[in-house]
Protein backbone atom coordinates (compact mmCIF):
# COMPACT_ATOMS: atom_id res chain seq x y z
CA UNK A 1 0.00 0.00 0.00
CA UNK A 2 1.00 3.41 -0.41
CA UNK A 3 2.95 5.52 2.33
CA UNK A 4 -0.05 6.85 4.04
CA UNK A 5 -0.35 10.70 4.59
CA UNK A 6 -0.86 11.85 8.15
CA UNK A 7 -1.32 15.18 10.04
CA UNK A 8 2.57 15.31 11.77
CA UNK A 9 3.58 17.00 14.99
CA UNK A 10 6.25 19.87 14.40
CA UNK A 11 8.25 21.09 16.40
CA UNK A 12 9.20 24.82 16.96
CA UNK A 13 12.25 26.12 16.06
CA UNK A 14 11.71 30.07 16.12
CA UNK A 15 8.60 32.31 16.23
CA UNK A 16 9.90 35.74 15.94
CA UNK A 17 8.00 39.19 14.96
CA UNK A 18 9.28 40.60 11.81
CA UNK A 19 7.18 44.16 11.45
CA UNK A 20 4.72 45.26 13.62
CA UNK A 21 2.54 42.34 14.26
CA UNK A 22 3.89 40.00 11.61
CA UNK A 23 5.53 37.11 12.68
CA UNK A 24 7.47 34.42 11.23
CA UNK A 25 7.51 30.60 12.59
CA UNK A 26 10.14 27.82 11.50
CA UNK A 27 8.63 24.31 12.49
CA UNK A 28 10.75 21.25 12.36
CA UNK A 29 8.89 18.21 10.93
CA UNK A 30 9.85 14.48 10.06
CA UNK A 31 11.96 13.86 6.66
CA UNK A 32 9.08 12.33 4.91
CA UNK A 33 6.68 15.51 5.21
CA UNK A 34 6.49 16.20 0.96
CA UNK A 35 7.90 18.31 -0.94
CA UNK A 36 6.12 21.98 -0.98
CA UNK A 37 5.68 24.08 -3.91
CA UNK A 38 5.07 27.51 -3.70
CA UNK A 39 1.72 28.36 -3.54
CA UNK A 40 0.89 25.08 -1.64
CA UNK A 41 -0.33 25.38 2.46
CA UNK A 42 -0.13 23.01 5.36
CA UNK A 43 -2.98 23.58 7.86
CA UNK A 44 -1.70 24.20 11.25
CA UNK A 45 -2.47 24.60 14.78
CA UNK A 46 -0.66 24.13 18.66
CA UNK A 47 -0.48 20.96 19.58
CA UNK A 48 -2.12 21.15 22.89
CA UNK A 49 -5.63 22.79 23.86
CA UNK A 50 -9.22 23.33 22.03
CA UNK A 51 -8.68 26.67 21.06
CA UNK A 52 -8.87 27.11 18.46
CA UNK A 53 -10.69 24.35 17.36
CA UNK A 54 -9.81 24.41 14.16
CA UNK A 55 -6.64 24.51 12.40
CA UNK A 56 -5.86 27.33 10.46
CA UNK A 57 -4.45 27.80 6.51
CA UNK A 58 -0.97 29.19 5.72
CA UNK A 59 0.74 29.42 2.37
CA UNK A 60 4.62 27.87 3.05
CA UNK A 61 7.07 30.93 2.84
CA UNK A 62 10.32 28.28 3.19
CA UNK A 63 11.18 24.76 3.28
CA UNK A 64 14.81 23.78 4.07
CA UNK A 65 15.43 19.93 3.29
CA UNK A 66 18.11 17.97 5.77
CA UNK A 67 18.05 14.58 5.19
CA UNK A 68 16.31 13.41 8.35
CA UNK A 69 14.20 16.30 9.05
CA UNK A 70 12.47 19.50 6.92
CA UNK A 71 12.11 22.84 8.08
CA UNK A 72 8.84 25.16 6.68
CA UNK A 73 8.64 28.80 7.55
CA UNK A 74 5.35 30.20 7.94
CA UNK A 75 4.54 34.20 8.05
CA UNK A 76 1.41 34.94 9.72
CA UNK A 77 -0.25 38.57 11.14
CA UNK A 78 -1.65 38.56 14.34
CA UNK A 79 -5.45 38.97 14.02
CA UNK A 80 -7.70 37.08 16.02
CA UNK A 81 -7.42 33.86 18.63
CA UNK A 82 -5.85 31.58 16.94
CA UNK A 83 -3.33 33.42 15.00
CA UNK A 84 -2.66 35.79 18.89
CA UNK A 85 -2.34 31.66 20.43
CA UNK A 86 0.28 30.98 17.21
CA UNK A 87 2.29 34.31 18.50
CA UNK A 88 2.90 33.06 22.24
CA UNK A 89 4.49 29.66 21.02
CA UNK A 90 7.66 29.36 22.09
CA UNK A 91 10.79 27.34 20.82
CA UNK A 92 10.66 23.16 21.35
CA UNK A 93 6.51 23.60 21.76
CA UNK A 94 4.74 21.29 19.62
CA UNK A 95 2.55 21.80 16.75
CA UNK A 96 0.30 19.84 14.42
CA UNK A 97 0.86 20.46 10.37
CA UNK A 98 -1.50 19.04 8.07
CA UNK A 99 0.51 19.29 4.45
CA UNK A 100 1.30 20.13 2.03
CA UNK A 101 -1.75 20.92 0.25
CA UNK A 102 -3.66 22.59 -2.96
CA UNK A 103 -2.22 23.38 -5.62
CA UNK A 104 0.65 25.95 -6.42
CA UNK A 105 1.94 28.05 -8.78
CA UNK A 106 2.74 27.11 -12.14
CA UNK A 107 6.37 27.77 -12.88
CA UNK A 108 7.02 30.26 -15.40
CA UNK A 109 9.30 29.83 -18.08
CA UNK A 110 9.66 33.55 -18.83
CA UNK A 111 12.58 36.23 -19.03
CA UNK A 112 10.39 38.99 -16.74
CA UNK A 113 8.70 38.14 -13.37
CA UNK A 114 6.14 40.67 -11.80
CA UNK A 115 5.39 39.29 -7.77
CA UNK A 116 2.22 41.46 -6.45
CA UNK A 117 1.82 41.06 -2.82
CA UNK A 118 -0.35 42.63 -0.12
CA UNK A 119 0.85 42.32 3.36
CA UNK A 120 1.36 38.35 4.19
CA UNK A 121 0.37 37.76 0.66
CA UNK A 122 4.11 38.38 0.33
CA UNK A 123 4.70 34.85 1.53
CA UNK A 124 3.95 32.23 -0.95
CA UNK A 125 6.18 34.90 -3.34
CA UNK A 126 8.86 34.42 -1.14
CA UNK A 127 9.18 30.91 -1.69
CA UNK A 128 8.20 31.23 -5.55
CA UNK A 129 11.03 33.79 -6.34
CA UNK A 130 13.58 31.41 -4.69
CA UNK A 131 12.62 28.20 -6.92
CA UNK A 132 12.52 30.35 -9.65
CA UNK A 133 15.94 32.11 -9.16
CA UNK A 134 17.12 28.02 -8.01
CA UNK A 135 15.79 26.61 -11.11
CA UNK A 136 17.25 29.51 -14.10
CA UNK A 137 19.55 27.65 -16.51
CA UNK A 138 20.72 29.85 -18.78
CA UNK A 139 19.24 32.64 -19.04
CA UNK A 140 18.68 34.92 -16.39
CA UNK A 141 15.13 36.23 -15.64
CA UNK A 142 13.91 39.47 -14.11
CA UNK A 143 12.23 39.92 -10.82
CA UNK A 144 10.44 42.70 -10.47
CA UNK A 145 8.41 42.45 -6.48
CA UNK A 146 5.64 45.03 -5.57
CA UNK A 147 5.24 44.89 -2.35
CA UNK A 148 1.87 46.90 0.02
CA UNK A 149 1.77 47.68 3.71
CA UNK A 150 -0.31 49.78 5.57
CA UNK A 151 2.59 51.67 6.81
CA UNK A 152 6.47 51.54 7.19
CA UNK A 153 6.42 49.59 10.52
CA UNK A 154 4.05 46.69 8.48
CA UNK A 155 6.46 45.79 5.82
CA UNK A 156 6.78 41.97 6.33
CA UNK A 157 9.16 39.90 3.96
CA UNK A 158 10.24 42.85 1.59
CA UNK A 159 13.71 42.12 3.10
CA UNK A 160 13.44 38.40 1.86
CA UNK A 161 12.18 39.10 -0.98
CA UNK A 162 15.78 41.51 -1.74
CA UNK A 163 17.56 38.39 -1.92
CA UNK A 164 15.92 36.96 -4.92
CA UNK A 165 14.74 40.18 -6.86
CA UNK A 166 16.18 42.63 -9.02
CA UNK A 167 13.94 45.46 -7.92
CA UNK A 168 11.34 45.42 -4.97
CA UNK A 169 8.95 48.60 -5.25
CA UNK A 170 7.12 49.05 -2.06
CA UNK A 171 3.78 50.58 -1.45
CA UNK A 172 2.20 52.12 2.04
CA UNK A 173 -1.19 53.47 2.94
CA UNK A 174 0.40 56.52 4.53
CA UNK A 175 3.66 57.12 2.09
CA UNK A 176 5.97 56.43 4.99
CA UNK A 177 8.14 54.56 3.03
CA UNK A 178 7.50 54.51 -0.95
CA UNK A 179 4.78 55.29 -3.16
CA UNK A 180 2.07 57.17 -1.60
CA UNK A 181 -1.55 54.48 -1.91
CA UNK A 182 -2.11 50.87 -2.84
CA UNK A 183 0.23 48.11 -4.47
CA UNK A 184 -1.89 47.85 -7.13
CA UNK A 185 -2.10 51.68 -8.01
CA UNK A 186 2.23 51.40 -8.11
CA UNK A 187 1.78 48.77 -10.57
CA UNK A 188 -0.53 50.54 -12.53
CA UNK A 189 1.75 53.43 -13.32
CA UNK A 190 4.34 50.60 -14.45
CA UNK A 191 1.78 47.79 -16.47
CA UNK A 192 2.13 49.63 -19.74
CA UNK A 193 5.72 49.04 -19.81
CA UNK A 194 5.29 45.44 -19.84
CA UNK A 195 5.05 42.98 -22.52
CA UNK A 196 2.95 39.86 -22.54
CA UNK A 197 5.81 37.39 -24.28
CA UNK A 198 8.11 38.52 -21.71
CA UNK A 199 6.14 38.81 -18.18
CA UNK A 200 4.11 36.95 -16.27
CA UNK A 201 2.39 37.98 -12.77
CA UNK A 202 2.06 35.87 -9.31
CA UNK A 203 0.12 37.42 -6.91
CA UNK A 204 -1.23 37.04 -3.52
CA UNK A 205 -2.85 39.27 -0.77
CA UNK A 206 -6.54 40.75 0.22
CA UNK A 207 -9.61 39.59 -2.23
CA UNK A 208 -9.54 43.63 -2.73
CA UNK A 209 -6.11 44.00 -3.77
CA UNK A 210 -6.37 40.69 -6.18
CA UNK A 211 -9.90 42.10 -7.56
CA UNK A 212 -8.01 45.67 -8.08
CA UNK A 213 -4.95 44.08 -10.06
CA UNK A 214 -7.28 42.33 -12.34
CA UNK A 215 -8.80 45.49 -13.08
CA UNK A 216 -5.69 47.18 -14.00
CA UNK A 217 -4.48 43.34 -15.78
CA UNK A 218 -7.67 44.09 -17.63
CA UNK A 219 -7.08 44.27 -21.24
CA UNK A 220 -3.22 44.17 -21.03
CA UNK A 221 -3.37 40.53 -21.82
CA UNK A 222 -0.73 39.59 -19.07
CA UNK A 223 -1.22 35.99 -17.71
CA UNK A 224 -1.55 35.78 -14.21
CA UNK A 225 -2.17 33.27 -11.35
CA UNK A 226 -3.42 34.81 -7.52
CA UNK A 227 -3.03 32.75 -4.73
CA UNK A 228 -6.71 33.04 -2.93
CA UNK A 229 -7.95 33.15 0.81
CA UNK A 230 -10.66 31.95 2.53
CA UNK A 231 -11.82 30.28 5.65
CA UNK A 232 -10.76 26.90 6.10
CA UNK A 233 -12.21 23.52 8.26
CA UNK A 234 -10.31 21.16 7.08
CA UNK A 235 -8.16 21.62 4.23
CA UNK A 236 -8.56 19.07 2.18
CA UNK A 237 -11.46 18.93 0.08
CA UNK A 238 -14.26 17.91 2.18
CA UNK A 239 -15.68 20.88 4.30
CA UNK A 240 -16.58 22.74 1.67
CA UNK A 241 -16.37 25.51 3.64
CA UNK A 242 -13.81 27.54 1.22
CA UNK A 243 -15.89 28.56 -1.64
CA UNK A 244 -14.39 30.92 -4.21
CA UNK A 245 -16.80 32.13 -6.65
CA UNK A 246 -15.76 31.01 -10.56
CA UNK A 247 -16.55 31.32 -14.38
CA UNK A 248 -17.25 28.21 -15.52
CA UNK A 249 -17.06 27.76 -18.86
CA UNK A 250 -20.80 28.05 -20.25
CA UNK A 251 -20.74 31.56 -19.14
CA UNK A 252 -22.60 30.58 -15.39
CA UNK A 253 -21.06 31.24 -11.95
CA UNK A 254 -20.75 28.19 -9.67
CA UNK A 255 -18.16 27.55 -6.72
CA UNK A 256 -14.65 25.95 -6.39
CA UNK A 257 -12.78 25.11 -3.38
CA UNK A 258 -9.69 27.21 -2.39
CA UNK A 259 -8.43 24.01 -0.31
CA UNK A 260 -8.39 22.02 -3.30
CA UNK A 261 -8.59 23.17 -6.57
CA UNK A 262 -6.88 26.47 -5.61
CA UNK A 263 -5.74 28.43 -3.30
CA UNK A 264 -3.97 29.09 -6.55
CA UNK A 265 -6.41 29.79 -9.52
CA UNK A 266 -5.97 31.60 -13.23
CA UNK A 267 -7.01 35.14 -12.57
CA UNK A 268 -9.23 35.04 -15.33
CA UNK A 269 -11.35 32.16 -13.57
CA UNK A 270 -12.61 33.99 -10.73
CA UNK A 271 -15.49 36.03 -10.57
CA UNK A 272 -14.36 39.12 -9.15
CA UNK A 273 -17.91 40.71 -8.65
CA UNK A 274 -18.49 41.56 -5.02
CA UNK A 275 -22.26 39.80 -4.09
CA UNK B 1 0.60 -3.47 20.41
CA UNK B 2 -2.56 -6.15 19.57
CA UNK B 3 -3.24 -9.33 21.11
CA UNK B 4 -4.83 -12.36 19.94
CA UNK B 5 -8.27 -11.43 18.52
CA UNK B 6 -9.35 -14.07 21.13
CA UNK B 7 -8.73 -11.52 24.18
CA UNK B 8 -9.88 -8.25 22.32
CA UNK B 9 -13.04 -7.45 23.04
CA UNK B 10 -16.57 -7.31 20.64
CA UNK B 11 -16.79 -3.96 19.23
CA UNK B 12 -19.52 -4.92 16.55
CA UNK B 13 -22.84 -3.44 17.01
CA UNK B 14 -26.45 -3.69 15.33
CA UNK B 15 -28.80 -0.64 14.28
CA UNK B 16 -31.65 -2.67 13.66
CA UNK B 17 -30.81 -5.05 10.28
CA UNK B 18 -27.76 -2.90 9.26
CA UNK B 19 -24.87 -4.54 11.13
CA UNK B 20 -21.86 -2.14 12.44
CA UNK B 21 -17.99 -3.64 12.87
CA UNK B 22 -17.75 -1.02 15.33
CA UNK B 23 -19.92 1.99 16.57
CA UNK B 24 -18.22 4.97 14.95
CA UNK B 25 -19.59 6.69 11.65
CA UNK B 26 -18.06 9.31 10.16
CA UNK B 27 -21.05 12.17 10.52
CA UNK B 28 -22.79 13.69 7.23
CA UNK B 29 -20.73 16.57 5.46
CA UNK B 30 -17.84 16.40 7.34
CA UNK B 31 -16.39 13.28 5.02
CA UNK B 32 -17.12 14.35 2.07
CA UNK B 33 -17.80 10.71 0.01
CA UNK B 34 -14.95 9.22 1.44
CA UNK B 35 -12.37 9.85 -1.23
CA UNK B 36 -11.31 12.91 0.13
CA UNK B 37 -9.73 11.13 3.27
CA UNK B 38 -8.83 7.94 1.58
CA UNK B 39 -4.77 9.02 1.74
CA UNK B 40 -5.36 9.64 5.52
CA UNK B 41 -6.38 6.51 6.63
CA UNK B 42 -7.57 3.40 6.22
CA UNK B 43 -11.34 3.25 5.43
CA UNK B 44 -12.12 -0.09 6.06
CA UNK B 45 -11.47 0.39 9.50
CA UNK B 46 -14.82 2.40 10.14
CA UNK B 47 -18.06 1.05 11.47
CA UNK B 48 -19.40 3.43 8.66
CA UNK B 49 -19.58 6.47 6.76
CA UNK B 50 -22.49 8.46 6.46
CA UNK B 51 -22.08 10.80 2.85
CA UNK B 52 -22.17 14.46 2.36
CA UNK B 53 -26.21 15.30 1.35
CA UNK B 54 -27.07 14.39 -1.55
CA UNK B 55 -30.55 15.89 -3.05
CA UNK B 56 -32.37 14.93 -6.87
CA UNK B 57 -30.44 18.38 -8.51
CA UNK B 58 -27.34 19.46 -8.16
CA UNK B 59 -26.96 22.63 -5.34
CA UNK B 60 -24.42 25.28 -5.83
CA UNK B 61 -24.37 26.19 -2.39
CA UNK B 62 -23.91 29.44 -0.44
CA UNK B 63 -21.92 32.38 -0.77
CA UNK B 64 -18.73 32.83 1.31
CA UNK B 65 -18.16 33.07 3.89
CA UNK B 66 -19.69 29.73 4.93
CA UNK B 67 -18.31 28.96 8.02
CA UNK B 68 -16.59 30.99 11.34
CA UNK B 69 -15.31 29.48 14.50
CA UNK B 70 -16.82 30.03 17.47
CA UNK B 71 -15.64 29.08 21.05
CA UNK B 72 -15.07 25.35 21.06
CA UNK B 73 -17.73 25.55 17.86
CA UNK B 74 -17.68 25.84 14.16
CA UNK B 75 -20.75 27.55 12.71
CA UNK B 76 -21.24 26.97 9.22
CA UNK B 77 -23.86 27.50 6.39
CA UNK B 78 -22.55 25.49 3.31
CA UNK B 79 -26.26 25.11 2.00
CA UNK B 80 -25.95 21.38 0.95
CA UNK B 81 -23.52 21.76 -2.17
CA UNK B 82 -23.63 18.66 -3.83
CA UNK B 83 -23.51 17.13 -7.26
CA UNK B 84 -27.05 15.46 -7.45
CA UNK B 85 -28.15 12.41 -6.99
CA UNK B 86 -26.93 11.21 -10.83
CA UNK B 87 -23.68 12.66 -10.69
CA UNK B 88 -23.20 10.97 -7.63
CA UNK B 89 -24.13 7.28 -8.85
CA UNK B 90 -21.56 7.97 -12.37
CA UNK B 91 -18.92 9.64 -10.40
CA UNK B 92 -18.55 8.85 -6.62
CA UNK B 93 -19.98 5.17 -5.95
CA UNK B 94 -17.26 3.40 -8.19
CA UNK B 95 -14.31 4.47 -5.42
CA UNK B 96 -17.64 3.19 -2.41
CA UNK B 97 -17.49 0.11 -4.21
CA UNK B 98 -14.27 -0.54 -3.42
CA UNK B 99 -14.50 0.20 -0.30
CA UNK B 100 -15.20 -2.65 2.59
CA UNK B 101 -17.28 -0.27 5.04
CA UNK B 102 -20.72 0.35 5.96
CA UNK B 103 -21.89 3.16 3.58
CA UNK B 104 -25.19 5.49 4.42
CA UNK B 105 -26.12 7.82 2.07
CA UNK B 106 -27.83 11.11 3.74
CA UNK B 107 -30.83 12.35 1.23
CA UNK B 108 -32.17 15.69 1.16
CA UNK B 109 -35.38 17.25 -0.45
CA UNK B 110 -37.68 20.02 -0.78
CA UNK B 111 -40.76 18.17 -0.58
CA UNK B 112 -41.37 14.29 0.47
CA UNK B 113 -41.70 13.67 -3.20
CA UNK B 114 -38.29 14.59 -3.72
CA UNK B 115 -36.87 12.64 -1.08
CA UNK B 116 -38.75 9.58 -1.99
CA UNK B 117 -37.14 9.88 -6.03
CA UNK B 118 -33.67 10.52 -4.05
CA UNK B 119 -34.42 7.31 -2.08
CA UNK B 120 -35.42 5.32 -4.84
CA UNK B 121 -32.57 6.24 -6.85
CA UNK B 122 -30.51 5.36 -4.20
CA UNK B 123 -31.86 1.61 -3.78
CA UNK B 124 -30.55 0.52 -6.46
CA UNK B 125 -26.83 1.41 -6.03
CA UNK B 126 -24.95 -1.22 -4.89
CA UNK B 127 -22.39 0.43 -2.43
CA UNK B 128 -25.29 2.27 -0.33
CA UNK B 129 -26.47 0.20 2.68
CA UNK B 130 -28.61 2.46 4.72
CA UNK B 131 -30.22 5.95 4.07
CA UNK B 132 -29.77 8.51 6.54
CA UNK B 133 -33.09 11.44 5.96
CA UNK B 134 -31.36 14.57 6.55
CA UNK B 135 -35.24 16.80 7.71
CA UNK B 136 -32.87 18.65 9.85
CA UNK B 137 -30.58 21.06 7.72
CA UNK B 138 -30.74 24.70 9.19
CA UNK B 139 -29.09 26.55 6.19
CA UNK B 140 -31.50 25.83 3.21
CA UNK B 141 -34.50 28.18 2.35
CA UNK B 142 -37.15 25.35 1.56
CA UNK B 143 -37.13 21.76 3.21
CA UNK B 144 -34.73 20.49 5.85
CA UNK B 145 -35.62 21.85 8.95
CA UNK B 146 -38.98 22.94 8.38
CA UNK B 147 -39.61 19.10 7.91
CA UNK B 148 -37.84 18.16 11.10
CA UNK B 149 -38.98 20.58 13.53
CA UNK B 150 -42.89 19.78 12.53
CA UNK B 151 -43.74 16.28 13.86
CA UNK B 152 -46.45 15.63 11.17
CA UNK B 153 -44.01 16.65 8.40
CA UNK B 154 -41.48 14.87 9.46
CA UNK B 155 -43.78 11.64 9.67
CA UNK B 156 -45.01 12.22 5.98
CA UNK B 157 -41.32 12.31 4.79
CA UNK B 158 -40.31 9.21 6.53
CA UNK B 159 -43.29 7.50 5.21
CA UNK B 160 -42.70 8.78 1.47
CA UNK B 161 -39.09 7.59 1.90
CA UNK B 162 -39.90 3.94 3.78
CA UNK B 163 -42.44 3.37 0.72
CA UNK B 164 -39.81 4.22 -1.53
CA UNK B 165 -37.28 1.80 -0.59
CA UNK B 166 -35.98 -1.30 1.36
CA UNK B 167 -32.90 0.09 2.68
CA UNK B 168 -33.12 0.51 6.32
CA UNK B 169 -34.00 4.03 6.81
CA UNK B 170 -32.27 6.47 9.77
CA UNK B 171 -33.95 9.73 9.94
CA UNK B 172 -31.67 12.62 11.24
CA UNK B 173 -33.24 14.85 13.89
CA UNK B 174 -32.69 18.45 14.79
CA UNK B 175 -32.11 20.10 17.90
CA UNK B 176 -33.39 23.21 17.02
CA UNK B 177 -37.05 22.04 18.86
CA UNK B 178 -38.99 22.18 22.14
CA UNK B 179 -39.37 19.03 22.44
CA UNK B 180 -37.05 16.56 20.61
CA UNK B 181 -38.85 13.54 22.07
CA UNK B 182 -42.49 14.60 20.39
CA UNK B 183 -40.63 14.10 16.64
CA UNK B 184 -38.72 11.25 17.41
CA UNK B 185 -42.08 9.31 18.34
CA UNK B 186 -43.96 10.09 15.47
CA UNK B 187 -40.98 9.16 13.14
CA UNK B 188 -40.99 5.83 14.79
CA UNK B 189 -44.48 5.54 14.33
CA UNK B 190 -44.02 6.26 10.81
CA UNK B 191 -41.45 3.50 10.33
CA UNK B 192 -38.26 4.74 11.04
CA UNK B 193 -35.48 1.82 11.04
CA UNK B 194 -33.35 4.19 14.00
CA UNK B 195 -33.17 7.76 14.19
CA UNK B 196 -29.90 9.90 14.83
CA UNK B 197 -29.36 13.21 16.49
CA UNK B 198 -28.56 15.71 17.20
CA UNK B 199 -27.56 18.06 13.76
CA UNK B 200 -26.18 21.41 14.37
CA UNK B 201 -28.06 23.94 16.83
CA UNK B 202 -28.70 27.87 14.87
CA UNK B 203 -26.63 30.24 15.87
CA UNK B 204 -24.96 33.75 14.53
CA UNK B 205 -21.77 35.08 15.47
CA UNK B 206 -21.50 39.12 14.61
CA UNK B 207 -17.99 40.71 13.54
CA UNK B 208 -18.12 43.93 15.82
CA UNK B 209 -15.75 46.00 13.60
CA UNK B 210 -17.90 45.81 10.36
CA UNK B 211 -21.39 45.15 12.02
CA UNK B 212 -21.56 42.62 9.50
CA UNK B 213 -22.52 38.65 10.21
CA UNK B 214 -19.80 36.57 9.91
CA UNK B 215 -21.66 34.36 7.62
CA UNK B 216 -22.96 35.20 4.44
CA UNK B 217 -25.98 33.52 5.34
CA UNK B 218 -26.00 35.83 8.35
CA UNK B 219 -27.48 32.48 10.40
CA UNK B 220 -25.61 28.76 9.91
CA UNK B 221 -25.74 26.00 12.34
CA UNK B 222 -23.68 25.27 15.20
CA UNK B 223 -21.03 21.61 15.61
CA UNK B 224 -18.28 20.51 17.69
CA UNK B 225 -17.31 20.01 21.65
CA UNK B 226 -20.02 23.25 22.12
CA UNK B 227 -23.05 21.47 21.57
CA UNK B 228 -21.76 18.14 23.27
CA UNK B 229 -24.02 18.19 26.59
CA UNK B 230 -27.01 19.47 24.46
CA UNK B 231 -26.34 16.73 21.99
CA UNK B 232 -25.83 14.08 25.06
CA UNK B 233 -29.25 15.23 26.95
CA UNK B 234 -30.85 14.95 23.67
CA UNK B 235 -30.02 11.41 22.54
CA UNK B 236 -30.23 10.25 26.38
CA UNK B 237 -33.86 11.94 26.42
CA UNK B 238 -35.04 10.17 23.07
CA UNK B 239 -33.28 6.86 23.83
CA UNK B 240 -35.95 6.76 26.47
CA UNK B 241 -38.74 7.98 24.32
CA UNK B 242 -38.49 5.28 21.75
CA UNK B 243 -37.95 1.55 20.87
CA UNK B 244 -35.94 2.27 17.41
CA UNK B 245 -32.13 2.65 17.57
CA UNK B 246 -30.58 5.96 18.07
CA UNK B 247 -27.05 7.06 16.75
CA UNK B 248 -26.20 10.28 18.92
CA UNK B 249 -23.77 12.85 18.02
CA UNK B 250 -22.76 16.51 18.86
CA UNK B 251 -19.17 17.55 19.47
CA UNK B 252 -17.25 14.04 20.02
CA UNK B 253 -13.74 14.79 19.29
CA UNK B 254 -12.34 11.65 21.60
CA UNK B 255 -13.15 8.37 22.48
CA UNK B 256 -14.54 9.61 26.18
CA UNK B 257 -16.96 11.99 24.41
CA UNK B 258 -18.00 8.73 21.62
CA UNK B 259 -18.62 6.76 25.28
CA UNK B 260 -20.64 9.33 26.93
CA UNK B 261 -23.22 8.98 24.14
CA UNK B 262 -23.00 5.38 24.09
CA UNK B 263 -23.10 5.26 28.15
CA UNK B 264 -26.29 6.78 27.46
CA UNK B 265 -28.02 4.75 25.25
CA UNK B 266 -26.97 5.38 21.75
CA UNK B 267 -26.16 2.16 20.11
CA UNK B 268 -23.31 4.01 17.82
CA UNK B 269 -21.89 7.53 17.31
CA UNK B 270 -21.29 10.19 14.64
CA UNK B 271 -18.10 11.92 14.71
CA UNK B 272 -18.23 14.97 12.35
CA UNK B 273 -16.16 18.38 13.62
CA UNK B 274 -13.41 16.32 14.86
CA UNK B 275 -12.64 14.81 10.64
CA UNK B 276 -11.55 18.42 10.15
CA UNK B 277 -9.11 18.64 13.17
CA UNK B 278 -7.27 15.34 12.33
CA UNK B 279 -8.77 13.55 9.24
CA UNK B 280 -7.79 10.20 11.06
CA UNK B 281 -9.23 11.43 14.56
CA UNK B 282 -12.22 8.92 14.14
CA UNK B 283 -9.15 5.55 14.66
CA UNK B 284 -8.10 7.76 17.63
CA UNK B 285 -11.99 7.11 18.18
CA UNK B 286 -11.83 3.67 18.08
CA UNK B 287 -9.01 2.55 19.30
CA UNK B 288 -9.70 4.72 22.55
CA UNK B 289 -12.92 2.85 23.48
CA UNK B 290 -11.83 -0.98 22.74
CA UNK B 291 -9.04 0.40 25.19
CA UNK B 292 -11.34 1.58 26.89
CA UNK B 293 -13.18 -1.58 27.28
CA UNK B 294 -9.94 -3.50 28.19
CA UNK B 295 -9.07 -1.01 30.87
CA UNK B 296 -12.71 -1.78 32.08
CA UNK B 297 -12.43 -5.52 31.63
CA UNK B 298 -15.74 -5.46 29.63
CA UNK B 299 -15.69 -7.58 26.73
CA UNK B 300 -18.12 -6.70 24.55
CA UNK B 301 -18.91 -3.19 23.50
CA UNK B 302 -23.01 -3.62 23.67
CA UNK B 303 -22.32 -4.15 27.55
CA UNK B 304 -21.51 -0.82 28.18
CA UNK B 305 -24.70 0.69 26.08
CA UNK B 306 -27.15 2.33 27.95
CA UNK B 307 -25.30 1.10 31.38
CA UNK B 308 -26.29 5.04 32.80
CA UNK B 309 -26.67 4.72 36.16
CA UNK B 310 -28.73 7.56 37.46
CA UNK B 311 -29.01 6.36 40.95
CA UNK B 312 -28.50 9.30 43.58
CA UNK B 313 -25.78 8.28 46.13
Amino acid sequence: MEQMRKRETGIVRSNRETARGHYVIEVELSGVFDVVSPGQFVMFRPGTGETPLLSRPFSVCSQTETGETTKIELLYRVVGTGTARMASLRQGDTVNVLGPLGRGFDMDKGSRLILVAGGVGVAPLIFYAGRRRAQEDGGRVRIIAYVGAADEDSIAGADRLEQYCDEVKIATDDGSRGFRGTVTELFRNDVKHYGKEASVVRACGPRAMLSALAEVLDGHDIACQVSMEERMACGIGACLGCAVRVRLDDGSVGYRRVCKEGPVFDMEDIDWHED
Amino acid sequence: MKTDDAERPNMAVSIGRLMLKNPVITASGTFGYGEEFAPYLDLGRLGGMVLKGISEKPRPGNPPPRIAETPSGLLNAIGLENVGVDAFVTEKAPFLETLDTTVIANIFGESADEYARVAGKLTDVKCVDALEVNISCPNVNRGGMDFGADPEQAAEVTRAVKEATDLPVIVKLTPNVTDITAVARRVEAAGADALSLINTIRGMSVDVYTARPRLANVTGGLSGPAIRPVAVLMVWETVQAVSIPVIGMGGIMNARDALEFLIAGARAVEVGTANFVNPAAVLDIIDGIERHLGDAGVDDINDIIGTLDCRRK
